[in-house]
């Protein structure tokens, strides 16, 4: 692997975000964070006072709906995030003129996705440990977490969101669009992959499409590893199942890619 | 007067031919209310409902009342919407053109938030058609009422809708609004939780919003059947409202314009 | 006709990001008096940062002046801006400002509408105004498939939309290929001559300048250094002939020895050595004294042209003047 690819493109990106996103980009992520919090806090509190329904704690295992209601949407958080710079950067390219030079450029896109990757993965972490932080006063529970087993969830999920981001990289890039097709993703996500209630109260049709969407049971793993304190011996077969699917979605997505590369360029010059 | 309305009608027009040119735009005014709706309508289904403590949520119209939520909210995003389409204006450079002419500036921000409008009332038609063949049985509706809730809530939307405009179009930081605006409108509003829920401190940021008051007055429109008098305080509440802002807007059009031409720059904060 | 006098325009910058940001004073304009008349082009020279902009922007009514008068036809600009604002358009040159969803038609009728034309002349203006600019065919098309020139003749278009008395033109043929700036160049000619508007032109290509002004005015750092008919500046300023002279021998003995000769015809004379080449700048013509020191010195000339003066060299020399003089 040539590292040179990817430390460039980290650096290029690190710099472009310094300098273009200045704090209140920062303020405005983690507020989105709170925000999603507190509006489910508020449910929780005023509206129902603590009163969950019968089968939530049957299908959850826990009656603790804040929990599970910040792990499950800081999940989303960073799913978000990671499509919205991953997905983001070739359009980007395109529409800022920079696309043809960098295709002049040798140029290694795996590097190149995951230098853009890495770099968001720092500053959304720091923001997620920021939002987990406003999170305590509203009651979240991590007193069972299993960190080691956590750490390995985390990096599963990552490989499963870099592989959505991905596919949506190249719808994109064919459609030349991000704000429909982001938007209209991240409205999907958020209803079928399990973040504010649990994928069971879907009807089974939407159920089986939250089944192959390797955020569906990322979200889970995170929050069995983070909430009940599950090993990741017990979570194996989880594992293996979010790393095929990745795989498959990150190998369309790549193929996928650069066929809409050589169609986006055709687009410029025509 | 009549320099003033064709400038509006050339507004609307233009607004509506340069944002709603592709037919996907209707995706962001139908699909993603719609998505958001049954996400929070699910999340709805972990809670025990028969214990919530406003008694006109009950396990039969939550769905009405969730849709009555969003449906208002809708209506006032697609104007924050607007208005951040809006200031796209000022980077393309078109901004400048419109205060090159002698154009009545209100009459352009008017037509550009009623425009908008337009695609809203029919996103708010649609909700209803969904609210009526679902849960017909659960409205309780006097026809004269619930008119008169729909025109002011539609003239505090305008009016709302030109507010942002004109505040969106002065900052630089158009995003940053958009973040502090649009989701805690969402919580704060009551789409979700009923403000005569809330605690002082989350009442007071609630009352900023004119939304909040918009969809209290539709839920006891639709779900409650309240009179005419039973809702003569939103009535005033709401026309006061309307006044306010749009004195505020006046004010607003006159400082940016006087800023701008002394030092040659639209960003006001 | 417009009087301008004593334009001012002072800025107040924030410097640096934060809550305690530096107020600085910028003076961006800090005199500048000019006239245009009805009929007539001005045209409105300077380098970069020179001021135009902020000027053209006063004028316009854009920006307001920080002190100085400003009349229109009689009309108070400073107090009046918006009667200004209907009898004035303003075209700059470059692709923007344009709504590029729009068609060409739909720009030019909603940009009708802003300035309150009737609707029965507007349609028949819009379409007289498309073939102006030779865009009647594409009318329905949106302007985002328009090329670049074709977008800014739609420009053109559209600042002629309210039939403006007097126009501002700033860089209007930037970025346009020599056919087309041709042919706006007639176009400007026409709309000064035949209907008698005001004109004022700002432009870094000096043949055009030359071709379309009446009378110019030359900014410099925020205030005005020279003004004149093309005539009167070019036998103050532009009248000093340039020489590329290249030899086949080369060294700097040769070349004092060529200014030692020279000096003898035109005192004023400055002979230059740069690369391979030997550069005269001299106020009268000395083709023949420099070809006749060449073979006196036995040197053989392996070219020699007279070099046509750039507005840009023009500038430069001028604003190096306005300084030397500021400085001693």
């Amino acid at each position: 692997m040539n590292l040179k690819v990817l430390y460039g493109t980290m650096k290029k990106e690190l710099m472009i975000k310094y300098r273009a996103y200045p704090a209140h980009f920062f303020v405005g992520n983690t507020l989105t964070g709170l925000y999603t919090v507190l509006g489910a806090w508020m449910m929780w509190k005023f509206l129902f006072e603590g009163n969950m329904a019968q089968d939530f704690s049957e299908i959850t295992g826990t009656g603790d709906y804040i929990s599970y209601v910040v792990v499950g949407s800081l999940t989303y958080l960073f799913v978000v995030r990671t499509c919205l710079n991953v997905s983001r950067s070739l359009i980007t390219e395109l529409r800022e003129g920079t696309l043809e030079s960098l295709m002049l450029a040798p140029f290694k896109r795996a590097e190149y996705f995951l230098g853009s990757m890495l770099v968001q993965t720092l500053t959304t972490s720091a923001e997620i440990i920021v939002s987990l932080i406003i999170a305590i006063p509203f009651g979240i529970d991590l007193s069972r977490a299993d960190m080691g087993a956590f750490l390995i969830a985390f990096i599963v999920s990552l490989y499963a969101f870099f592989g959505v981001s991905m596919v949506l990289g190249s719808i994109m890039l064919y459609t030349r669009d991000t704000y429909i097709s982001q938007n209209t993703l991240f409205a999907f996500l958020f209803l079928v992959c399990g973040i504010s209630f649990p994928v069971q109260y879907l009807p089974e049709w939407l159920r089986v499409i939250a089944e192959v969407i390797p955020v569906t049971e990322a979200v889970n793993l995170i929050r069995v590893t983070l909430l009940s304190g599950s090993g990741i011996s017990e979570q194996m077969q989880s594992v293996q199942y979010i790393l095929l699917l990745s795989t498959a979605y990150v190998v369309v997505g790549f193929m996928q890619m650069k066929r809409c590369e050589e169609i986006a360029l055709e687009k410029i010059n025509g | 007067m009549r320099p003033f309305i064709k400038a509006l009608a050339a507004e609307m027009i233009k607004q509506h031919k340069n944002y709603f040119h592709s037919k996907m735009i209707y995706v962001s005014l139908f699909v993603w209310p719609f998505l958001n709706f049954i996400t929070t309508y699910y999340s709805f289904k972990v809670f025990d409902i028969g214990k919530s403590k406003i008694a006109y949520i009950t396990a039969e119209n939550m769905v009405v009342y969730l849709l009555l939520g969003y449906m208002c909210m809708s209506f006032f995003r697609s104007l924050v919407q607007s208005a951040w389409n809006f200031s796209f204006e000022r980077i393309s450079g078109t901004l400048e053109l419109i205060y090159l002419s002698p154009v009545n500036r209100a009459a352009v921000l008017l037509g550009n938030a009623v425009s908008s409008l337009f695609e809203s009332v029919f996103v708010m038609l649609i909700f209803s058609l969904l609210v009526i063949v679902m849960k017909v049985e659960v409205l309780i509706i006097k026809i004269l009422p619930c008119i008169t809730v729909f025109f002011i809530v539609t003239a505090m939307a305008v009016a709302w809708g030109m507010f942002l405009n004109s505040l969106f179009l002065f900052s630089r930081d158009s995003d940053f609004l958009f973040t502090i605006l649009e989701e805690p409108m969402e919580i704060f509003s009551g789409v979700k939780v009923p403000t005569a829920l809330f605690p002082l401190w989350a009442k007071a940021i609630s009352i900023i919003f004119p939304l909040t008051y918009a969809i209290e007055a539709v839920r006891r429109v639709v779900l409650t059947g309240s009179s005419l008098y039973e809702i003569r305080e939103f009535a005033v509440i709401g026309i006061g409202i309307t006044v306010v802002l749009f004195a505020l807007i006046s004010v607003i059009i006159k400082r940016v314009e006087s800023h701008m031409r002394i030092t040659g720059n639209i960003t006001l904060f | 006709m417009i009087i301008a006098e004593h334009l001012k325009k002072t800025y107040i910058v924030k410097q640096g990001k934060g809550l305690f940001r530096e107020k600085q004073e910028i003076q961006a304009v800090r005199d500048i008096s000019l006239q245009i008349e009805k009929g007539k082009i001005v045209g409105l020279l300077g380098i970069n940062g020179a001021g135009k902009t902020t000027t053209i922007k006063m004028l316009t009514t854009l920006l307001s002046p920080t002190e100085g008068s400003y009349f229109l036809d009689d009309i108070d600009g400073v107090k009046y801006p918006v009667e200004i604002k209907k009898r004035i358009n303003m075209i700059a040159g470059g692709e923007r400002m344009i709504y590029w969803r729009l068609t060409a038609y739909e720009n030019l009728w909603y940009y009708g509408q802003i300035y309150n034309v009737s609707n029965n002349v507007l349609k028949e203006r819009i379409d007289t105004l498309l073939k102006l600019v030779g865009l009647e065919n594409k009318k329905d098309v949106p302007v985002e498939t328009f090329s670049k020139g074709m977008k800014q003749r739609l420009q053109i278009a559209r600042g002629l939309i309210n039939d403006p008395q007097y126009l501002f033109l700033d860089e209007p043929t930037i970025g346009l290929d020599a056919v087309v700036s041709k042919e706006l160049r007639s176009h400007i000619k026409h709309l000064a001559k035949e209907q008698n508007k005001g004109i004022l032109i700002t432009s870094h290509y000096m043949g055009e300048i030359e071709e379309l002004c009446d009378y110019i005015y030359i900014m410099n750092d925020g205030v005005l250094i020279k003004k004149g008919t093309v005539k009167e500046l070019t036998t103050e300023t532009f009248n000093r002939k340039n020489y590329v002279l290249r030899l086949d021998k080369h060294s700097k003995e040769i070349t004092e020895c060529i200014c030692d000769k020279l000096k003898v015809v035109d005192a004023t004379v400055e002979v230059k050595d740069e690369n391979d080449a030997i550069y005269i700048n001299s106020r009268e013509n000395i083709s023949m004294e420099l070809s006749r020191a060449c073979m006196e010195a036995g040197l053989y000339i392996r070219e020699m042209y007279e070099k046509e003066p750039h507005l840009e060299d023009a500038i430069i020399r001028l604003s190096r003047e306005v300084h030397h003089e500021a400085v001693y």
